[in-house]
């Protein structure tokens, strides 16, 4: 077991711009990480750095205190489970579990003990003398799991390893690979674009966007304070929904006012927002904080344009325009017997208390008091 | 509308004819006699002798035994050379995209222009009339035919089997022989096949760098068109000889083209 620490880490391929660029990162000892991002953001490249399998251009690695940057994969002590799987064809599923252990010479009573051991814990112990193959995906990847943990290395690299598994293989595993990390504790990065994966798995999810760390942070602390708009828009489904806007100042109270809506902002935020008065800001609201009924006297009233219903049985995802802006997909979680009329005008409730603000200039976050 | 059906048949046969028609008549001359062999009729006689005469007399079953040697030393002396150079290409891109050029170059150079070089070369140092020296010449003049095939084949291993090896524990060294290796035995096997056929066939080397006893088939084939004028009937059933290890080849070959190992291991 061990801790991972990246400092100033960066890979730039000849000709080309940079894929990963100045990543200072600590994934702590027995840590559950998730590098999130969409395809091309230089996560799985910082994976592969970490395993060895691309040199490290600029910057320093450290696993387990020890820096690594020319030390061989074979050395690393780490396991990598490949999106492919990348199991060994040729070899039955036995021979690819205990090909990890021949390689570092291993006794081969040993290799046959920590074979059987893990492939009990997987449910793969009847398809030992079976070829890949021969395999469903599901079995296949619970194989390509099996050749990480029965070398109990000091850190688990997981790159995409659930996106070839149909939808209720995955929940399964999903919850498999928790469970297994709470029992093993070791150290996980787990690589991946799918939000849900990133909420429900991770201790703490870093956000990647064209080769550099956006955000680092707890799943709901990322989730409930986006450093920036990217991060608003792709955690998350439907994602936060973001509004040009501009901030007014009447009084004491400040406004919000994009088109016909106009919310008061929350007077605790107030102080945090001054600065931004009769400036533009981008406005961001989570599709759950609009309601269809005023449960809270401070919920404001908000006309809607329904434009749609996705009726999805345990809610309905309202997408709606307000008259006086652009964009027409403006969503809102509602209960699930919510109805409607498409292209009717209904009245929802805004809850501001978890409302965000961004500079339209920089895209980041104006920073205000936690709700 | 029939008409439609049976005009494409009629060319069709007539290409596979145009095509199979002198292998086949070939085969019909080497089982008659001599003195009848030119005559159009299609069997006018039946007779295993031409076959009997080639094994018992002159130098025939000697040229088989010296091509086959050439040929399967030829493909074992080249092919992991092929194996390595062309893993090279593929996976480093080492020279980038003029060596590729150059090996594929190699192949364009009519082969009179390199046999006097090599000729003298071989004589310098005493591998004329050798059927090793032979073998060397024909493993280096395919080894970049081969390479070039190999580097093909190794472009299509997934790379995530050799990370998965290193990140196992293999050099990359191991990973190469433990597992691309393996994995591309299909690409291997069409490989040491083609070598084999190409070196099997080759007339122009083994005529220069050959005497009497270590010539191959080819070449022996050559000398049965004495003073004494052509032997046909012989020279058919040499050819038919030469050949039958070819199909044998041919078909091992098709099965190991059509065979993808690496189905299975991504996804």
């Amino acid at each position: 077991m061990a801790d991972i620490e990246l400092r100033n880490v960066s890979k730039r391929y000849t000709g080309r711009v940079a894929a990963v660029e100045d990543v200072n990162l600590h994934i702590r000892d027995g840590e559950f990480m998730i590098f999130l991002g969409p395809s091309g953001c230089g996560k799985s490249t910082t994976l592969r750095m970490i395993a060895g399998l691309e040199n490290i251009s600029s910057g320093e690695l450290f696993i387990g205190g020890k820096r690594m940057n020319d030390v061989a994969p074979r050395d690393r002590n780490i396991a990598v489970v490949f999106q492919s799987y990348a199991l060994y064809p040729h070899m039955t599923v036995a021979e690819n579990l205990a090909f990890g252990l021949k390689m570092h010479k291993r006794p081969q009573s040993e290799i046959e003990e920590r074979v059987k051991r893990v492939s009990a814990m997987l449910g793969i112990g009847q398809f030992l003398e079976r070829k890949p193959a021969a395999l469903s995906g599901g079995q296949r990847q619970r194989v390509a799991l099996g050749r990480a943990l029965v070398r109990d290395p000091a850190a688990f690299l997981l790159d995409e390893p659930l996106s070839n598994l149909d939808a209720q293989l995955r929940a399964d595993m999903r919850l498999e690979l928790v469970k297994l990390h709470r029992q093993l504790g070791s150290t996980i990065i787990h690589v991946t674009h799918d939000q849900v994966e990133a909420m429900t798995m991770g201790e703490r999810i870093c956000i990647m966007k064209d080769g550099r760390v956006v955000q680092v942070g707890a799943p709901l602390d990322v989730y409930r304070n986006p450093a920036n708009t990217f991060v608003a828009g792709f955690l998350a489904s439907p994602p936060m929904n973001l509004i040009e806007a501009r901030l007014t100042g009447e009084g004491d109270g400040l406004w919000v006012e994009a088109g016909a809506m106009r919310l008061q902002v929350p007077a605790a935020y107030r102080e945090a927002y001054r600065a931004y008065v009769d400036k533009p800001v981008i406005f961001g609201i989570r599709a759950e904080d609009i309601h269809a009924h005023q449960a809270q006297p401070d919920w404001q009233a908000l006309d809607a344009d329904v434009v749609a219903l996705e009726t999805l049985g345990a809610e309905v995802v309202l997408v709606m325009g307000i008259s006086g802006i652009a964009r027409a997909d403006i969503a809102a979680r509602l209960g699930r017997d919510y109805r409607a009329q498409i292209g009717s005008r209904q009245q929802l409730y805004a809850d501001l208390a978890e409302m965000q603000l961004f500079d339209p200039q920089t895209t980041n976050a104006i920073p205000r008091p936690q709700p | 509308m029939r008409l439609k059906t049976i005009a494409p048949h009629i060319i069709l046969v007539l290409f596979a004819c145009y095509i199979a028609l002198p292998p086949l008549w070939v085969l019909r001359t080497s089982f008659v006699p001599d003195s009848v062999a030119y005559q159009p009729a299609l069997m006018p006689e039946f007779t295993w002798q031409n076959y009997v005469k080639l094994f018992t007399e002159g130098t025939f079953a000697r040229a088989y035994l010296n091509s086959f040697i050439a040929s399967a030393g030829a493909t074992i002396l080249g092919l992991p050379l092929a194996a390595m150079t062309g893993y090279a290409f593929a996976r480093y891109r080492t020279g980038g995209q003029i060596s590729r050029f150059v090996v594929l170059a190699t192949q364009m150079l009519p082969p009179v222009a390199i046999i006097l070089p090599v000729f003298a070369l071989f004589r310098m140092v005493g591998l004329t009339n050798s059927v090793t020296g032979l073998m060397i010449a024909y493993a280096a003049i395919n080894l970049p035919f081969l390479t070039w095939i190999l580097m093909g084949f190794f472009e299509g291993v997934p790379i995530e089997l050799e990370w998965a090896a290193q990140v196992d524990g293999a050099t990359v060294w191991e990973a190469f022989w433990k597992i691309v290796m393996p994995v591309s035995l299909p690409g291997i096997a069409a490989a040491a096949v083609l070598g084999f056929i190409l070196a099997w066939n080759e007339f122009l080397f083994a005529l220069i760098l050959t005497g009497p006893t270590t010539a191959t088939i080819p070449v022996a084939l050559a000398g049965l068109q004495s003073s004494n004028g052509v032997q046909i009937a012989e020279i058919s059933a040499g050819v038919v000889m030469g050949i039958l290890p070819m199909l044998l080849a041919s078909r091992f070959i098709q099965r190991y083209l059509v065979r993808g190992l690496t189905f299975g291991a991504v996804k």
